[in-house]
């Protein structure tokens, strides 16, 4: 029987085992762990359709059109990127399984050719991102650099109505833990202002009576953020990470 | 008596036709093309599933009973362009060869039957772009004649790949429904390929296999005698492979989680079953309401489909829907029935 999934094999090298009387000690790494499905969790779906970007994941049904003509899969090559079997997942609950992809769900190029697809007018790729951001709220996948950079230029819109790149590019830093040495920071600032692409300080733009469009677009996030509390949710709630936007 | 108006010459209207013929009440028999017979005749369908019937055994008496029947008036080319209510049925004016002409008829079967759906408008697949990528329209006549060879250039295939749900199933194309009789056509012309050409080999991509009642006999025997394959995975596109010498289907197969790329000689789109034009203007001729799939919409459908809810105007066939011959054949009858029973009241 071949080995399809090294990573399950586990090295057990047993030195002496007599089973009734019969010698059968040695290697026992030519067996594949059992993976039987034990814990399936319907809160899964529950909470990927209640997600303003994920009400669509029940329409679905296995056909896989969207991994057939997905960029990341098919013509990447991607394999382990396949938005029909994630889908899958989420849908039956198997959080066991979904967390392995923690990392890869985050692959989509969000190219829409599953979108314009789909049978089921499932919209693929925001689901996809909503099994992503389930995985996030639910402390089940590291916060990836990706991630912090959502939250900071979600952040940043919200406090000025428009994008204040050194304003973005300063939480970012902070949030990385990074120091970009000054006469770095310094060109590349010069080569925006010179391109016209650098909006702070006394060059920004200004949107007006912002304050106000501001606390209505925190209410709407919040209101978006009021799916069912994912499992397993401590300490981070979608509305913190910014995650209802996603 | 005025005579009954049937409307279309498929199975279904057929079927009526020659009923009321041996009830003994005078007939029109309508119908817009030159000849009659409906889809069956049109496409010239080879076998029928799933009992690999021929066709003509089934079309032949049907028409044989219309042919020459002297209660019967045959009105070929030709449309209906009015229909009024009168006290009893219908003051309706035919249009054949741009002469109009009134007639007082006593009642109507609508048996305007669908349409096979246009692969051109999955356009992904390449329908009407690759000569290689056919759809039922032009699959059945090849069966028929049996010469399955590839359009491109005259040579025999070597791998087939039937798709299923084809411009059904799909809201993309703005068709939701089933059209019941893909999968089970798709596995009978399997089924023919592999008959008679044992060396061509015949790989099936369905999203589920809708075999329904008796009909999963031939799903069975489809792989178990004739080895046709079944692939779980919706295709996703069809390119050229092989310097523009094969087809390409690209896909996943589900079970594998696997995408797959595997180069096809011909590719069978199991085109489903729309409202037919003719079914869409009679739905306005006579103010009807359509279901939200467009086709026809019955009173009480469980109760009795032949009934249309209006006076003197009853359906028959697949102008209410997706439907299999023998179907429409017994619609045909009970519409017959009905129409006669109002006329005669
Ligand atoms: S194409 Fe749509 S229905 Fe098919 S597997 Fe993907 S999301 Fe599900
Ligand atoms: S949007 Fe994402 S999931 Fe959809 S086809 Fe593109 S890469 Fe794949
Ligand atoms: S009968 Fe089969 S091919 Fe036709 S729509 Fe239904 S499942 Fe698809």
């Amino acid at each position: 029987m071949p080995i399809v999934e090294p990573s399950l094999v586990e090295v057990q090298r047993t030195e002496r085992l007599d089973l009734e009387g019969i010698d059968v000690s040695g290697d026992w790494n030519t067996f594949l762990r059992s993976r039987v499905a034990v814990d399936l969790d319907v809160k899964i779906l529950d909470w990927v359709k209640g997600h303003p970007q994920g009400d669509t994941i029940s329409r679905c049904w296995q056909c896989g059109t969207c991994t057939a003509g997905c960029c990341m899969h098919t013509d990447y090559g991607l394999q382990e990127f396949n938005p029909r079997y994630f889908i899958y997942l989420a849908q039956i609950g198997y959080e066991e399984e979904l967390r392995r992809y923690a990392d890869t769900v985050w692959r989509c190029v969000s190219c829409n050719k599953c979108v314009e697809r789909c049978p089921k007018g499932v919209k693929v790729e925001e689901v996809v991102h909503t099994i992503g951001s389930y995985l996030i709220a639910s402390g089940l996948a590291p916060e990836s650099p990706a991630d912090r950079f959502d939250r900071a230029y979600t952040e940043n819109l919200l406090r000025h109505g428009i994008l204040d790149e050194a304003d973005l590019f300063r939480t970012y830093e902070r949030l990385e833990g990074r120091k970009t040495p000054a006469r770095q920071i310094l060109r590349m600032g010069l080569t925006l202002l010179r391109s016209g692409r650098l909006h702070t300080g006394p060059f920004a733009h200004r949107a007006r009576r912002w304050a106000q469009m501001r606390s209505v677009l925190r209410a709407q996030l919040a209101r978006d953020a009021r799916c069912p509390a994912p499992t397993g949710a401590a300490d981070r709630t979608v509305a913190a990470e910014g995650g209802g936007v996603r | 008596m005025n005579p009954v108006l049937v409307l279309g010459g498929g199975p279904a209207g057929l079927s009526a036709a020659g009923e009321l013929a041996s009830l003994g009440a005078p007939t029109i028999l309508v119908e817009r093309e030159g000849y009659l017979g409906g889809n069956p005749k049109r496409w010239h369908y080879s076998l029928l599933a799933p009992d690999l019937r021929p066709t003509e055994e089934v079309m032949d008496p049907l028409l044989g009973k219309i042919e020459g029947n002297s209660r019967i008036e045959l009105r070929l080319s030709t449309t209906l362009a009015k229909a009024e209510p009168v006290e009893k049925g219908y003051r309706v004016t035919l249009r054949s060869a741009g002469a109009l002409e009134e007639r007082d008829v006593s009642s109507v079967i609508v048996a305007t039957g669908f349409d096979h759906f246009d692969s051109r408008r999955k356009f992904e697949y390449g329908y009407g772009r690759y000569p290689d990528v056919l759809d039922f329209k032009e699959i059945e006549i090849m069966l028929h004649e049996d010469r399955v060879l590839r359009p491109s250039d005259g040579k025999p295939p070597k791998r087939m790949a039937w798709i299923l749900c084809v411009g059904s199933r799909d809201v993309q194309v703005g068709n939701p429904w089933c059209c019941r009789m893909g999968c089970v056509v798709s596995i009978k012309q399997a089924v023919e390929v592999r008959r008679k050409h044992p060396e061509i080999d015949a790989y099936v991509y369905y999203m589920d296999i809708r075999t329904y009642g008796l009909w999963e006999d031939l799903y069975w025997k489809s792989m178990q005698e004739y080895g046709v394959k079944f692939v779980r995975g919706r295709i996703g596109q069809i390119t050229l492979a092989e310097g523009g010498s094969r087809l390409m289907a690209t896909g996943e197969d589900t079970i594998l989680s696997r995408p797959t790329e595997v180069p096809f000689d011909m590719i069978i789109l199991a085109s489903g079953m729309e409202p037919s034009a003719g079914t869409k203007e009679v739905a306005t001729l006579f103010g009807l309401s359509v279901g939200p799939e467009g086709f026809l919409t019955p009173r009480i459908s469980d109760l009795n489909p032949v009934d249309s809810g209006v006076p003197g105007l009853f359906f028959a066939g697949a102008a209410t829907g997706p439907k299999a011959i023998p179907d429409a054949i017994t619609e045909g009858m009970g519409a017959a029935l009905r129409a006669f029973q109002y006329a005669r009241d």
